[in-house]
C-alpha cells in the first residue's frame, strides 16, 4: 500500500489577542505578551491510499484545525504534511455567489477552486444532474432554499476528481434520498481507493463508511487505529462522559483548555 | 524575489482573471433594473455636474489650452473613473472576499487583479464612447493612439500597485480603507482633472506633478487631444512613474506574500 498522507510531528497554535493593539504590535515584531493557544499538539500519523479516515473526538478539541491543515487551509505553526496527490476540502457551502445563477456557480465555484476551462465544460453537466435542481439552475442562487443551496454546493464539490478529499461537514444536507445519494457517492470514491477524512458526530455513519479512526482530544491524538477499536474505546469515554455531573464535566474541560493555554 | 512570485500568479491564472473579471460585472449589476448601464449612467451624470460646476460656472466655457474644456475634462475623467473605482473596490478585495475563497487553494493575489480587471474593461467601453464623441468633435483617431494604449496600460499597471498593497494591508487593518478613500478624495482635487495648476507658484505646480494622476491624465489628453508624444517629452516623468509602479509593486507584493498565510487570522 502507498502512503498518502504523512503527518509529522504538526502543531497548531494560536495567538489569543484581546485587542487590535496587540495584533498589530505583533505584526511589527514587537512581542506583546500574549497567551498562545495550542488548537493541535504534535500530531503524527501516516494515512494509505483507500483508508477512510474519521477524525472524532469532543467539540473544540482540534478536529477541525485538523482537517483544514490537511486541506492546505491553514499552515501548521511547525511539523509537516505531506500529500501525495491532489487535495480538496469539500466545503458545501463555500464559494457561491448568491446573485449568479447556479450555473453560473457552477463555473464561478470551479475557477475558484483552479480547474480549467475545458475540465469545467467537461464537468458542467454531470454537476447539474447530481444536483436534482432542475429549471431552477438557471434562477440566482438567492433564490434557493438552503437545501438547494447545499445541494448545489455539494454537487459541486464531489463531482470534481481529487486523490485526497476532506470532509468536514456533515452528509446530511437536502433530504434523506440526497444523502443515500451523496452517501453512495462517497461509497464510489471508497472503491476507487481514494483517501478520505471525515469529521463526524454521527458514530453509526463513521462504523459503517469509515476504516480507520483517529481520536482527538484536547489537540492530541489519543488513539489511531482501525474504527471499531477506536470507537469501541471512545464510545466507551463518552458513555462514561454522559454519566458524569455538569460540574466534573465542566472540570474536565477546564483541565483539557489549562493544557493547551501557554500564558 | 516577491515580484516575479506575483507576475508568475497573475500570469498563470490569467484565465480565471479575466472570468472572474466579468462574473463581478454581472454580479455587481444583477439587482438593478437597468443593470450595467449604471455603470454608465453614473459617470454620465457625475460628468454633466462637473462641467456645468468648473466648466460653464467656473470658466465661463473658456476652453483650456486650445481645447473646449469638455473634451479636456472627459480625457482626463474618464482616466479617474477607472483608478478610483479599481483602487476603492480593489482595496476591499481580500477581506470582502476572503471568506469565500478560504477553504479553496485561491491564489489571493489574484483577488485584486480580478476586481481591478473588471474595472479596466468597463474603462475600455466608457473610453471607446468617448473617442466617437470626440471624432464627432473633430479630434480625430491618430499614431497617437499607440501612446493611449502604453497609458491603459499603465493606468492598470498602477491601479493594481496600489490595490495590492492596499487591500494587503486592509486585510489586517480595516481603516486603511478609510485611509486610501480620503487620500483618492485629495489627490482628486490637486491632480488637474477639472483644473489646470498653471496660476500656482512654480514650486508646488513642480510638487504637483510628482502624483501619479497628473502624468496620467497628461498621457490621456498628449494621446487623444493634443497629438503629442508626451512619453518622450516628459521622459523624466515616464521615468519616474515607472520607477513609482515598480516600488510599488515590490512592495505590495512582498508584504502579500509574507502577511497571506495569516490573513485567516484578522480577516
Amino acid at each position: 500500500m502507498k502512503e498518502s498522507v504523512i503527518i509529522k510531528n504538526v502543531s497548531k497554535n494560536y495567538k489569543m489577542f484581546s485587542s487590535k493593539k496587540e495584533q498589530l504590535l505583533e505584526l511589527l515584531y514587537l512581542k506583546p505578551k500574549v497567551p498562545t493557544f495550542k488548537a493541535l499538539n504534535t500530531i503524527s500519523m501516516t494515512v494509505f491510499e483507500g483508508d477512510i479516515v474519521a477524525l472524532v473526538g469532543i467539540n473544540g478539541s482540534g478536529k477541525s484545525t485538523l482537517s483544514n491543515l490537511i486541506g492546505n487551509i491553514t499552515k501548521p505553526s511547525s511539523g509537516e504534511i505531506i500529500r501525495n496527490g491532489e487535495v480538496s476540502v469539500i466545503a458545501i457551502n463555500a464559494g457561491l455567489n448568491n446573485e449568479l445563477t447556479g450555473l453560473e456557480n457552477i463555473e464561478f465555484k470551479c475557477l475558484l477552486m483552479g480547474y480549467s476551462k475545458k475540465k469545467i465544460k467537461e464537468i458542467t453537466p454531470d454537476i447539474v444532474k447530481f444536483s436534482e435542481l432542475g429549471d431552477f439552475i438557471y434562477q440566482p442562487v438567492k433564490k434557493y432554499s438552503s437545501g438547494m443551496k447545499s445541494k448545489l454546493g455539494f454537487a459541486i464539490s464531489v463531482t470534481i476528481n481529487p486523490d485526497i478529499i476532506v470532509i468536514d461537514e456533515a452528509l446530511s444536507v437536502g433530504d434523506q434520498t440526497f444523502t443515500n445519494k451523496s452517501l453512495r457517492k462517497m461509497e464510489e470514491f471508497k472503491e476507487q481507493g481514494k483517501t478520505i477524512f471525515f469529521v463526524s458526530h454521527n458514530l453509526g455513519q463513521v462504523r459503517n463508511f469509515c476504516t480507520k479512526a483517529a481520536w482527538i482530544e484536547g489537540g492530541q491524538l489519543k488513539a489511531f487505529g482501525e474504527v471499531n477499536e477506536i470507537l469501541n474505546q471512545y464510545e466507551a469515554f463518552i458513555k462514561e462522559y454522559k454519566t458524569w455531573s455538569e460540574q466534573q464535566k465542566e472540570t474536565y474541560r477546564q483541565e483539557l483548555l489549562n493544557n493547551r493555554l501557554v500564558k | 524575489m516577491y515580484i516575479y512570485g506575483l507576475v508568475k500568479e497573475q500570469y498563470k491564472n490569467k484565465y480565471l482573471l479575466l472570468k472572474l473579471a466579468l462574473f463581478q460585472i454581472k454580479s455587481d449589476n444583477k439587482n438593478n433594473l437597468l443593470g450595467v448601464v449604471w455603470e454608465f449612467l453614473n459617470p454620465l451624470i457625475q460628468i454633466m455636474m462637473y462641467w456645468f460646476v468648473f466648466g460653464l460656472g467656473v470658466r465661463g466655457n473658456a476652453s483650456i489650452e486650445g481645447v473646449p474644456f469638455v473634451y479636456w475634462m472627459l480625457a482626463g475623467i474618464v482616466m479617474w473613473f477607472f483608478v478610483n473605482a479599481a483602487i476603492l473596490e480593489g482595496t476591499r478585495s481580500i477581506y470582502q472576499r476572503y471568506h469565500t475563497v478560504s477553504k479553496m487553494n485561491f491564489p489571493l493575489s489574484v483577488l485584486p487583479g480580478y476586481i481591478v480587471m473588471s474595472k479596466l474593461y468597463i474603462h475600455i467601453v466608457m473610453l471607446s464612447v468617448i473617442l466617437i464623441i470626440f471624432w464627432f468633435g473633430g479630434y480625430l483617431p491618430s499614431i497617437y493612439y499607440i501612446q493611449l494604449v502604453y497609458f491603459i496600460a499603465f493606468t492598470y499597471l498602477f491601479s493594481f500597485a496600489v490595490a495590492l498593497l492596499a487591500s494587503t494591508l486592509a486585510a489586517i487593518v480595516r481603516d486603511v480603507h478609510l485611509l486610501v478613500q480620503s487620500a483618492l478624495r485629495v489627490l482628486f482635487f490637486v491632480s488637474p482633472i477639472l483644473w489646470l495648476p498653471n496660476l500656482l507658484p512654480e514650486s508646488i505646480q513642480k510638487l504637483i506633478q510628482l502624483n501619479p494622476f497628473y502624468y496620467i491624465a497628461s498621457g490621456y489628453r498628449a494621446s487623444l487631444l493634443y497629438n503629442d508624444w508626451y512619453i518622450v517629452t516628459h521622459w523624466q516623468l515616464t521615468l519616474y512613474n515607472i520607477a513609482l509602479v515598480l516600488v510599488l509593486l515590490i512592495i505590495g507584493s512582498s508584504i502579500h506574500f509574507k502577511m497571506r498565510d495569516r490573513f485567516a487570522d484578522y480577516v
